[in-house]
């Protein structure tokens, strides 16, 4: 830890303070008064893991639902009232928690609260079938936009279905299928926010110039009386043994630019040292420009237009290392297969440079800097380390874990875990295409959840 | 039906707001160094990522006929390779100090822009510096940089969005004006880059004297004047002018163009034209007017072809400045974008035309406005709470020859802003008759349809 950028490793001199309601809400403060903002965040403990065969989807869309109004909030009114206050909001939907969150000007906190928990304690007296219709409509239309109308747009969740099994809670991704889509009831819904939407199986974080006894009595003013039950079944086990034991592979042809290749390797489970070991490995792999993978694929071999790893970190299933190339004209798939099995093989038995840890470290570290620098981010952060590992303070050092992690460590992990056969493949061949022009504007994002 | 749960729980009155903290968009100091770059700083307690944005005015107007892209070759290749570092290792250098670095080149002029933890900004923005005073332009990297960009092209072609903005700039602008040919240039005029094309426009508009750099961050501790003195003040060049730039005109007859895409499950909308910069003194209203048109999803287009109708994940009205100059020659991008299920193409598009009506007849009301204002004025604290949102902005404001408190006026022109004004400027701005409408989608479904609305001639462009 010889080259840490800030004197506390990240977590700034943050503190975090926690407390539980009588009804089982876990809540946690953070007191920062250098921009007049709040955040508030509410991580429930629900997921696309939770959903049952024939109903993938329904977290996402149940996320969607929760905008539509509650007991003393009509219509829009959740939009329309932290818009108006000068707040902004949304919600997301990933494998592993449906988060809502609202960052308003400090003295418009206590109406963020009291919105939240109007929906959590109400929202089942305004739901009816018309906003289920017309938000099943939007949500397909999501999906359209996102995945199936863009080139390469079902790579996720076609790469997630091979690297975990038929039947693995982590199986299908947080958008669902159209088929399920269709499927969901009103009664669903319904029988959806009755078993998962309870104080007790949440999480709410309130980061910013806040009080925080003045925000702790309004916390218990308006989510205390709202009652908690257990009617949450725990979601079915999602591990996996360590290695798939033989590589798991699919070709695609369709309609994209360039031939791709793409792969899922099994990873160690979030919150472990060995995961934190993977980040750093991937980081040195395929982070950034100066990556192997880059400095070989689009650097010396010339061989892809982009090259490089990502990491999706799971707490409750293996976490995946995410491979994305894109060929250049011409570039045949198995001669990039080769060069990256060349760099993992190579990288398994050398381990990493000490200039390599260095570099990978730094990245890390800036990136947990970027997360933490707004109110929005840190509250983000704290409810994911008490819902998922039990612990918001976790949040406030993630940082000194990554930079603790040894050469050693990391090469143990790329040995036992970047190898062929414990990856699921996904090869794209494009169709005859024609050619084109060059053009402008944003490119648009892409995550593993879903967004309101 | 009632809940359970409902029933149970005890119901408060909505609370009213608390009494505001003040809040100001941050005032830069602003300076020049002896080698004539203009420098802008502002410290931001807290923000331990700092962010550096160098303005450089080298617009795409100045590059050379044919050579559409060659201000992003090079934008590109000022950090592949200085006179001190290789390509990998400017790059691995770069990232040891935990730092981004990305370049990007569009009409009015080359942005810079490094993101690095404060404690190793000397050393990161030295590796800035470098880059500007004295790229490699190695024949090996420049040629590298020119095939990788040819092969980033099909991709681009292929996503709808990109697809629709390249065929509205076609439309709209003059073949004779830059703005109708895309910014990082075709197939055609990129494989014409070479080396010394990339050095060409680099000795020609890169220099300290037109630049600006904008500081922004937790600068606690950090002699900037020795850091900028190390660094970027070792930079030369000559004190020559910044090229004129021709005055921005559009063709906005309206007109639907349709880029054929058989089999699309969806329909990529863009509807545009151009207006007034950030010049004009109707910008406030304009923000505000097109806000309340297709800011959120509770605006008028969202609320119809979203929440009643679900044609669409949404549908965004907004106005984007494409080259801002105090002369008046600038001009903004004035559009709505969004994409809805091809079977609904028609009937939405025939939602969205009666959203402009149903304005033009009866106007914004007062509370409309009011939410508005209370949310575009509102948020500021929230939107500006990173270093890299300031510096931004403060970038922006400089690259539009702007004054440095333009962000500040602006949302005390915005709080002043009436319910008549914000109207006049939304009617303005999207006139149904002046609509120049682009659909990326399949035209054997969606071309009776649209051709059914009447608005404007259709036509369809193959792909």
């Amino acid at each position: 830890m010889g080259h840490t950028a800030t004197a506390q490793a990240g977590s700034g001199g943050l503190t975090a303070t926690e407390h539980r309601l009588a009804n089982g809400l876990r809540v946690v403060l953070s007191e920062d008064h250098l921009t007049p903002v709040a955040a508030v965040c509410l991580w429930y403990d629900v997921g696309s893991r939770h959903e049952v065969k024939g109903r993938t989807g329904l977290a996402h869309l149940f996320e969607h639902l929760m905008f539509q109004g509650s007991a003393s909030v009509p219509g829009n009114g959740h939009f329309e009232l932290v818009q108006g206050a000068g707040g902004s909001l949304n919600g997301t939907t990933s494998f592993e928690r449906t988060n809502y969150f609202e960052t308003m000007p400090a003295h418009q906190l206590e109406l963020a609260l009291w919105l939240e928990a109007d929906r959590m304690g109400s929202l089942l007296t305004a739901l009816d079938d018309e906003s289920m219709e017309n938000q099943r409509d939007v949500v397909k239309n999501e999906r359209r936009q996102r995945y199936d109308n863009v080139p390469y747009g079902t790579a996720f969740e076609k790469l997630t279905a091979l690297a975990y099994p038929e039947g693995h809670p982590y199986h299908h991704t947080p958008i669902g299928s159209m088929a399920d889509l269709d499927a969901a009831s009103l009664e669903d819904a319904r029988a959806f926010f009755r078993t998962y939407y309870a104080p007790n199986n949440a999480v709410l974080s309130v980061v910013g110039a806040i009080d925080p006894v003045q925000t702790l009595a309004w916390v218990e003013k308006y989510f205390g009386s709202i009652p908690g039950h257990d009617g949450k079944q725990p979601p079915r086990d999602g591990t996996l043994p360590e290695i798939m034991g033989r590589e798991l592979r699919e070709e695609i042809v369709e309609e994209v630019p360039a031939r791709a290749l793409m792969a899922a390797y099994r990873l160690p489970h979030d919150g472990t040292r060995e995961c934190d070991a993977a980040d750093v490995a991937l980081t040195v792999l395929g982070g950034g420009e100066s990556s192997r993978l880059h400095n070989r694929l689009v650097r010396r071999d010339q061989s892809a237009v982009a090259a490089g790893f990502g990491m999706l970190r799971l707490a409750g299933a293996p976490s995946l290392g995410w491979l994305d190339v894109k060929t250049s004209s011409g570039v045949e798939v198995p001669a990039i297969e080769a060069a990256v099995d060349e760099e993992l093989a190579r990288f398994a038995a050398e381990g990493p440079t000490a200039e390599e840890m260095e570099r990978a470290q730094a990245q890390l570290e800036r990136e947990w800097l970027d997360r933490l620098s707004t109110v929005a981010g840190r509250a983000d952060e704290l409810c994911r380390f008490a819902v998922l590992f039990g612990d918001p303070q976790l949040a406030l050092t993630a940082v000194g874990r990554v930079l603790d992690i040894t050469a050693e460590e990391v090469q143990a992990v790329a040995a036992a875990r970047l190898r062929p056969d414990n990856r699921a493949v996904l090869v794209y061949e494009p169709l005859p295409a024609e050619a084109g022009e060059a053009d402008e504007a944003d490119v648009n994002d892409e995550n593993e959840g879903a967004e309101q | 039906m009632s809940d359970t749960a409902a029933v149970t729980m005890t119901f408060h009155p909505q609370p009213q707001a608390g009494e505001a903290r003040p809040w100001a968009f941050p005032a830069p100091e602003r300076g020049s160094l002896p080698n004539g770059l203009t420098v802008l700083r502002c410290h931001r307690p807290g923000q331990q990522v700092v962010a550096v944005e160098v303005n450089l005015a080298a617009p795409l107007d100045a590059e050379p006929q044919g050579l559409d892209g060659v201000a992003t070759i090079m934008a590109r290749a000022l950090s592949e390779g200085t006179d001190k570092h290789s390509a990998e290792e400017f790059a691995a250098e770069l990232e040891r100090c935990g730092a981004t670095l990305d370049a990007h080149a569009d009409h009015p002029g080359l942005r810079v822009s490094l993101e690095v933890p404060a404690s190793r900004l000397h050393k990161a923005l030295g590796l800035v510096a470098e880059a500007l005073r004295a790229p490699a332009f190695a024949d090996s990297e420049v040629d590298r940089l020119v095939r990788n960009r040819l092969d980033e092209i099909p991709h681009e072609l292929a996503n709808p969005q990109r697809r629709a903005a390249k065929e509205l700039s076609r439309q709209l602008f003059p073949p004779t004006l830059r703005m109708s040919r895309p910014r990082q240039g075709t197939e055609e005029t990129v494989a014409r880059i070479d080396s010394t094309a990339v050095r060409a426009f680099y000795e020609a508009h890169v220099r300290p004297a037109t630049a600006t750099a904008v500081v922004v961050g937790d600068l606690t501790g950090i002699d900037l004047d020795a850091v900028l003195g190390d660094t970027l003040g070792a930079w030369t060049g000559n004190f020559a002018e910044p090229l004129p730039v021709p005055p921005v005109t559009a063709d906005d007859t309206g007109r639907v163009v349709i880029v054929d895409r058989p089999g699309a499950v969806q329909t990529q909308l863009l509807i545009g034209r151009i207006g007034p910069d950030r010049h004009e003194r109707v910008w406030a209203a304009q923000v505000l007017g097109t806000y309340c048109l297709g800011g959120t999803l509770t605006s008028r287009l969202d609320k119809v072809l979203r929440e009643e109708k679900g044609y669409t994940y949404g549908v965004r009205a907004f106005g984007q400045v494409l080259r801002s100059t105090a002369d008046g020659k600038g001009a903004s991008m004035l559009a709505i974008s969004g994409s809805v299920d091809t079977p609904n193409t028609g009937p939405a598009l025939e939602d969205l035309w009666k959203v402009l009506r149903t304005l033009a007849e009866g106007g914004l009301t007062d509370a409309e406005r009011d939410v508005a204002v209370q949310n575009l004025v509102g948020v500021a604290p929230l939107k500006f709470e990173t270093a890299a949102a300031v510096a931004g902005t403060l970038a922006d404001q400089v690259e539009q020859e702007l004054p440095d408190d333009y962000q500040a006026q602006l949302y005390a022109q915005l709080a002043q802003t009436g319910t008549v004004e914000a109207t006049s400027a939304v009617l303005a701005a999207f006139p149904v008759d002046r609509l120049v409408t682009v659909l990326v989608g399949d035209a054997a479904q969606i071309e009776e349809p649209v051709r059914a609305l009447g608005i404007g001639e259709v036509t369809v462009v193959t792909n």
